[in-house]
């Protein structure tokens, strides 16, 4: 196995289609930003670049096909080269970014452009829409009527129930998010929330309101990584891939994902997103202690609480108190999301698992500012997604 | 009342014999499903037997969330919209399931035991399409 370095980072600023961050520009406009910053950040060009790992989106691109990496190579000038297209849900980038780290580190290629990027319909996300008895998603809207918010509320209201969790509680944890998002650049959302304006948002689905789920947005990410010696040619100190890893659902798994399953016999939580970190502290042989700072899916307040605690970042039910201590600031002992999260960014689906890399990169170089975590030395970032899917890496200096 | 009701999808629940869905469980290793399984899905399972279960009766709230907005289509509800509550309950047969309650959110608490009962989600056409819910006991 060859080590791995990570060149050269591009995002394009999250935004709505039709404000004044991305307009109207299509999912290859938002990916060229992306790409072409990523190139210049690493100093290398688009004929370098062996081969393309990019993230395949239902929603935007593609030629409806999940095809984006394709869309990506057409626009930069069609090179002959390799291009894979992972679909793996919102997990989709964090996957396309596995497999280009794969196969470096394999060493099939010697430097891969990995690349996400989406132009997300409005509002919430539809099912497939199909009137299909034998589809499970069909049932559970026409028989329930399961909005997709009300999944993250069941968890979220459980954790009340299971640590006493209070709605202000939920609400801090946007606090602090949108707090750090004024220092973030790329964040969709840059102005803080006061506790009254979260409390006074109304709910979407008991107990979460609106400012406390992360909305749909438009945005792209590019990475540019490479084997370590291919690197040595471009930076003395790059930022190394300490792992990255990708794990699916157990049969275990006891969330309400479907209509029913077996009632299981210890707790309840994400089989997906507990295996992957897991699978990635085992490979790079690196603990929760050692991590300096977390980027985690934050598609709804809950998992910022209930994530770091599965994980062993820190003790079950400490999560609130850690919160109030200070402790989750980028300055605090267990800095999580100091990019501001899926919350200040809104969720470009597939994208997400690229643009975390370029957090972690940013911090990892010293170079993010306001929102900086002290002398950061190891990132771990995790993405989950439909299906089942979970991707996580960590990043180290 | 004697309006007209049937089920909003056919053949998943029944009256008959008391209020039930109707799904399967592998003999072998005892797994419930609803709705029905081709086959058995637990990987630690040495081998898929399927038999017909009807699943009925009580249990106890696991948790819950209430849709403050109208789902999207294929979800249908009766105008003006009213938000409900959705469960997410532990039934005594050993499936954990989700459905409406139709008790309002103020008497909704996790622990809470329930039954399962059909009852309407919507009406079309001067008739009432139904589902299988939960109620408090």
């Amino acid at each position: 196995m060859q080590e791995v370095a990570v060149l050269g980072v591009g995002v394009h600023r999250f935004g709505k289609t039709g404000d004044d961050i991305v307009g109207t520009k299509s999912v290859t406009q938002l990916c060229r930003h992306a790409v072409d910053m990523a190139l210049k950040d690493a100093g290398v060009s688009w004929s370098q670049i062996g081969a393309v790992t990019a993230a395949s989106s239902r929603f935007s691109g593609g030629k409806g096909w999940g095809l984006n990496g394709n869309d990506v190579v057409e626009d930069m000038g069609s090179t002959g080269i390799p291009v894979y297209n992972m679909s793996a849900g919102c997990a989709a980038g964090g996957n396309a970014f596995n497999v280009g780290y794969s196969m470096v580190a394999g060493g099939i290629y010697d430097m891969v452009l990995v690349v996400g990027g989406e132009v997300m319909p409005k509002g919430m996300i539809q099912t497939s829409g199909l009137e299909d008895p034998n589809d499970p998603e069909f049932l559970r809207q026409r028989c329930v009527g399961m909005p997709g918010p009300s999944f993250w509320s069941t968890l979220a209201r459980r954790r009340m129930f299971d640590y006493g969790t209070t709605e202000e509680q939920y609400a801090k944890v946007v606090v602090k998010a949108r707090k750090i998002s004024v220092h973030n650049p790329f964040a969709r959302f840059q102005k803080e929330v006061s506790l009254a304006e979260v409390l006074a948002s109304p709910y979407v689905s008991n107990p979460l309101r609106l400012f406390e789920i992360c909305p749909v947005s438009n945005g792209a990410a590019a990475v540019v990584i490479c084997s370590k010696e291919k690197a040595r040619q471009f930076s003395a100190n790059p930022v190394m891939v300490a792992t990255s890893a990708v794990a699916t659902v157990d049969f275990s798994d006891a969330l309400p994902r479907g209509l029913s399953g077996p009632v299981p016999a210890g707790p309840s939580f994400h089989t997906e997103s507990k295996a992957v970190v897991l699978k990635a502290f085992e490979q790079a042989g690196i603990g929760p202690k050692d991590v300096s700072f977390t980027e985690l899916q934050d598609n709804c307040c809950f998992y910022e609480l209930a994530y770091p605690e599965e994980w062993g970042l820190c003790a079950p039910g400490e999560a609130e108190r850690l919160l109030d201590a200070g402790e989750y600031a980028p300055t605090g002992r267990m800095p999580i999301n100091p990019s501001g999260g899926f919350v200040s960014f809104g969720e470009a689906t597939t994208a997400m698992g690229v643009w975390q890399i370029a957090e972690l990169t940013w911090q990892l170089r010293g170079q993010s500012g306001g929102r900086q975590v002290p002398g950061a030395k190891v990132g771990l970032c995790q993405t989950n997604g439909l299906g089942g899917n979970a991707t996580a890496a960590i990043l180290k200096r | 009342m004697s309006q007209q009701s049937s089920p909003c999808v056919p053949g998943l629940f029944t009256e008959e014999g008391g209020a039930r869905v109707l799904g399967n469980r592998c003999v072998t290793c005892n797994t419930p499903y609803f709705p029905k399984a081709s086959a058995c899905h637990n990987p630690r399972c040495t081998e898929s037997k399927m038999e017909d279960a009807a699943f009925g009766g009580k249990g106890v709230i696991w948790s819950y969330s209430v849709a403050d907005f109208p789902p999207p289509p294929p979800h249908k509800f009766d105008k003006p919209f009213k938000p409900y509550v959705i469960g997410v309950i532990d039934m005594e047969n050993g499936l954990r399931i989700v459905g409406q309650l139709v008790d309002p959110l103020e008497k909704v608490q996790v622990g809470a035991k329930v039954e399962l009962v059909i009852a309407p989600v919507y009406h079309e056409d001067d008739k009432a399409y139904t589902s299988w819910k939960f109620k408090l006991v």
